[in-house]
């Protein structure tokens, strides 16, 4: 295919677009080859791992990337080989393929900056792994970069000529997505000869039915080449997904892998219809859900003065409103979700590497991995988690000699799972090593001054002292993890998400790392309650159930902090009193209710005046003013202009499990005077008038 | 129309033009199928004028395909006059080659 001559501004404004969808194939290729190493035989493992490599060499070219043409080249190559069954994966192939996929993704990063002058080392680098490509390939090795066209120079002797019987049917889209039928057969020309060439002339519209711009073209030839089927096959990758093939191979050489070879050839590729995908640039995305945010805000102004005229017609028009308004708010919010199978995914090489070069055996298993996220959560998530995966194959996982003293199998197993649990993600990372050593971690403490000498705290507080910054009983400092830098870094950043993370560690057998995360950061179900003028929501997945009590039914008095206990069905549960909890100023009403929240696996009741029902919230972050208020994870704008501050379940939970005088008083600030402030897209919730202590 | 003066082909008849020219050729093809019947001694096939052709690709002889199925089944015929060697190479290297010599041949030998 001919292309007119590139023009830069073209170059400019595609150029990003080549990177992102040749990294999306660096990625794939890694996967691929890691899915590969467990099943070394897979046709369709080996196929798609040669079209990334292809797919990246032939956009590269577009762009007059010579540098990640070359390389890749010897890295298609190589893969050839493979494909052709004339080379084994062994372990060493894998990695040096691996190794090969990194530089190409150096190479393509690197041609974002094109005027950058690039490092003599890496250079020396990439023509050791060149050499070595070579060499796994078996050809000799060449002085010139190989071109990017031409099917692969070779050192074997050329095959025998033969012929196939071709008959492809390109799909409707082979002209939108810029591919000429007759350029296809043109590469072909240059393979061999073509010969009987047909066109099923037939098959196309008449012009008052046809759609000049989709193809209907059909053709049937024969090939006389010297070229392996893969190489045939490759001239069709651009149109691949789009066309049907069929490849007979020649007759006299119909051995069984030639079948078996000639079986996917024909299947149209199935779900290409599935797989329709817009790219979307996500900063638009977020314009959307924000706009959606004020819709909610607008819908809820609009009901409440419905409900005020008291006319039905109007109020049944709301709520309708209101019900497609949750609709779209539910998909638009589905737009930002990503399943975490993507991230996950790649611990797999992390895993891989880290354990080889820590001679451990470690196996890793990934659950949940369809599980979706918003985008932005995951995005901040990978580096936590990485940490904790490093740390568990650094620290947690020992070797295999002293797994088998301790009667465990050589092999470790590490899990990565993540599921979805009342209106949060549950992530776990558990591991079957040696556990927490609480007296290491204990004299670590009394060490740093972290605990005073002596004091033994309960074992829950041990193990999260390891999250305190400094903190670190690693013997030695690898360069992955024990420099103390990592634990309290990791919780800090999960806490910016407003998640959580705990620990468990049973010795000698494993730990867990369980680690909480909000679902969304925009758009939630709450339930609306009411303590004296206060408003406040509650996250409406973390509400078990409601309980009306009659005045003073409390069993036991609240102490000074307003925690009491209830006893509900035969079970005893702590009850806070946010009025006094938080100091609020009004009348202790007649008639009250507790609100039985769950967070984190306990369950605890929450005293309220008004119970004000669902209500859809949109979060908007508290002001820097409120930085340090712990139990509130954000405020939200009601119907009536009034400002609702949103409760962190978890922290309000911690509040009442907490024995007295653990917690400074300077932990639980009042609540400040909220004012709504009237303009109409604010993104703070409000300025604060003062402060009661 | 009258077939002294045929239709001239663009120079470009690729992927960028074809969507330009379906609705024109549409309408020629109404107005020649109009004539033709007015006019009992009028040529049954009607003539493109092929020389200026400059570009051709899969997309542009598609449309060619199209067209003569279309006129075909009107019960007449696309003759293509003096197709440029662009045109033909386009044909050629979609097996069209012979079905392209077809619609090049004269009254006489058709």
């Amino acid at each position: 295919m001919k292309q007119p001559a590139t023009d830069n501004d073209f170059i400019n404004e595609t150029l990003p677009i080549f990177i992102s969808e040749a990294q999306e194939q660096i990625e794939s290729f890694e996967q691929l080859l890691l899915q590969l190493e467990d099943a070394p035989q897979d046709r369709e493992l080996l196929d798609a791992l040669f079209r990334c490599a292809h797919t990246v060499k032939g956009s590269a070219g577009i762009f007059g990337l010579e540098a990640v043409v070359a390389f890749t080249h010897h890295v298609e190559t190589l893969l050839d080989r493979l494909r052709e069954g004339q080379v084994a994966l062994t372990p060493e192939l894998s990695t040096l393929l691996l190794q090969g996929n990194d530089e190409i993704r150096n190479l393509v990063n690197a041609a974002k900056d094109p005027g950058q002058d690039e490092d003599a080392v890496v250079a020396w680098n990439r023509d050791a792994l060149v050499t070595r490509l070579q060499a796994a390939s078996g050809s000799r090795p060449a002085s010139a970069a190989a071109k990017a066209d031409t099917p692969a120079d070779t050192a074997e002797a050329a095959s025998p000529t033969q012929r196939w019987q071709l008959n492809v049917r390109f799909g409707a889209d082979t002209f939108r997505n810029g591919m000429d039928p007759g350029a296809i057969l043109g590469y072909l020309r240059g393979l061999g000869t073509v010969s009987e060439l047909q066109c099923a002339s037939a098959a196309v519209p008449p012009l008052d039915r046809i759609d000049p711009e989709s193809c209907h073209l059909h053709f049937t030839f024969a090939l006389d080449t010297a070229a392996s089927q893969g190489e045939i096959e490759a001239a069709f990758t651009f149109v691949r997904d789009d066309c049907e093939l069929q490849i007979t191979p020649p007759t006299r050489a119909l051995d069984k892998q030639g079948a078996q070879r000639a079986a996917p050839a024909t299947s149209k590729p199935a779900a290409a219809d599935d797989n329709r995908y817009i790219r979307v640039h996500a900063d638009r995305l977020d314009a959307v859900i924000n706009l959606l945010g004020e819709l909610v805000i607008a819908g809820a102004g609009a009901a409440l003065m419905a409900r005020q005229t008291k006319q039905r017609g109007l109020i049944e028009a709301n709520l309708q409103m209101a019900r497609l308004i949750e609709e779209i708010r539910n998909g638009t919010l589905q737009l930002r979700m990503v399943p975490i199978g993507e991230t996950f995914s790649r611990f797999r090489r992390v895993v891989r590497d880290t354990a080889s070069e820590l001679g451990k055996d470690v196996a890793l298993d990934i659950t949940g991995g369809e599980t979706e996220m918003d985008k932005s959560v995951v995005e901040r998530i990978a580096d936590p988690l990485m940490h904790l995966v490093r740390n568990a194959l650094d620290h947690g996982l020992e070797p295999p000699a002293e797994r088998i003293a301790a009667g465990k199998p050589a092999q470790g197993r590490l899990t990565l799972s993540a599921r979805h649990e009342s209106g949060v993600i549950a992530i776990h990372i558990e591991d079957d090593g040696r556990g927490i050593h609480r007296q290491k971690v204990l004299q670590r403490a009394w060490d740093r001054g972290l605990v005073e000498r002596g004091v033994v705290p309960p074992d829950k507080d041990i193990l999260n002292l390891i999250f305190e910054a400094g903190f670190s009983t690693a013997e030695k400092v690898t360069n992955l993890s024990g420099r103390g830098v990592g634990m309290d870094v990791v919780r800090r950043n999960i806490q910016a998400l407003r998640g959580s993370v705990t620990l468990h560690s049973v010795e000698g057998q494993g730990s867990r790392i369980e680690i909480r995360l909000p679902l969304t950061l925009a758009i939630i179900d709450g339930f609306l309650i009411g303590v004296g003028n206060s408003r406040f929501i509650f996250p409406l997945d973390a509400v078990v159930e409601v309980i009306e009590s009659r005045a003073n039914t409390a069993a036991g008095e609240p102490d000074a902090r307003g925690r009491s206990v209830v006893e509900l069905r035969g079970q005893m549960l702590p009850v806070v009193n946010l009025r006094t909890l938080y100091a609020l100023e009004s009348a202790e009403p007649e008639r009250h209710s507790v609100v039985v929240l769950q967070a984190g696996g306990c369950r605890f009741g929450v005293r309220v005046d008004q119970l004000l029902g669902q209500h859809q919230t949109v979060i908007k972050p508290l002001g820097h003013l409120f930085g340090s208020l712990r139990g509130m994870s954000g405020s939200s704008i009601l119907g009536n202009g009034e400002v609702a501050l949103i409760f962190d379940v978890n922290a309000l939970g911690q509040l009442a499990a907490d024995a007295p005088g653990r917690v400074a008083a300077a932990t639980v600030p009042a609540v400040p005077a909220v004012t709504p402030v009237a303009t109409k897209n604010q993104n703070h919730a409000v300025t604060a008038e003062g402060s009661r202590s | 129309m009258n077939p002294a003066h045929p239709r001239t082909l663009p120079a470009e008849l690729t992927i960028y033009t074809v969507a330009e020219l379906h609705p024109q050729w549409q309408r020629w093809l109404a107005d020649t199928g109009d004539n033709a019947t007015a006019t009992p001694q009028a040529d049954d096939r009607c003539t493109l004028d092929a020389a200026d052709v400059e570009q051709a690709d899969a997309a542009g002889v598609q449309l060619l395909l199209s067209l003569s199925a279309a006129l075909e089944a009107q019960g007449r015929g696309l003759h293509l006059h003096a197709p440029s060697a662009a045109l033909l190479a386009a044909c050629e290297a979609l097996g069209l080659a012979d079905w392209a010599a077809r619609l090049q041949a004269t009254e006489e030998t058709a």
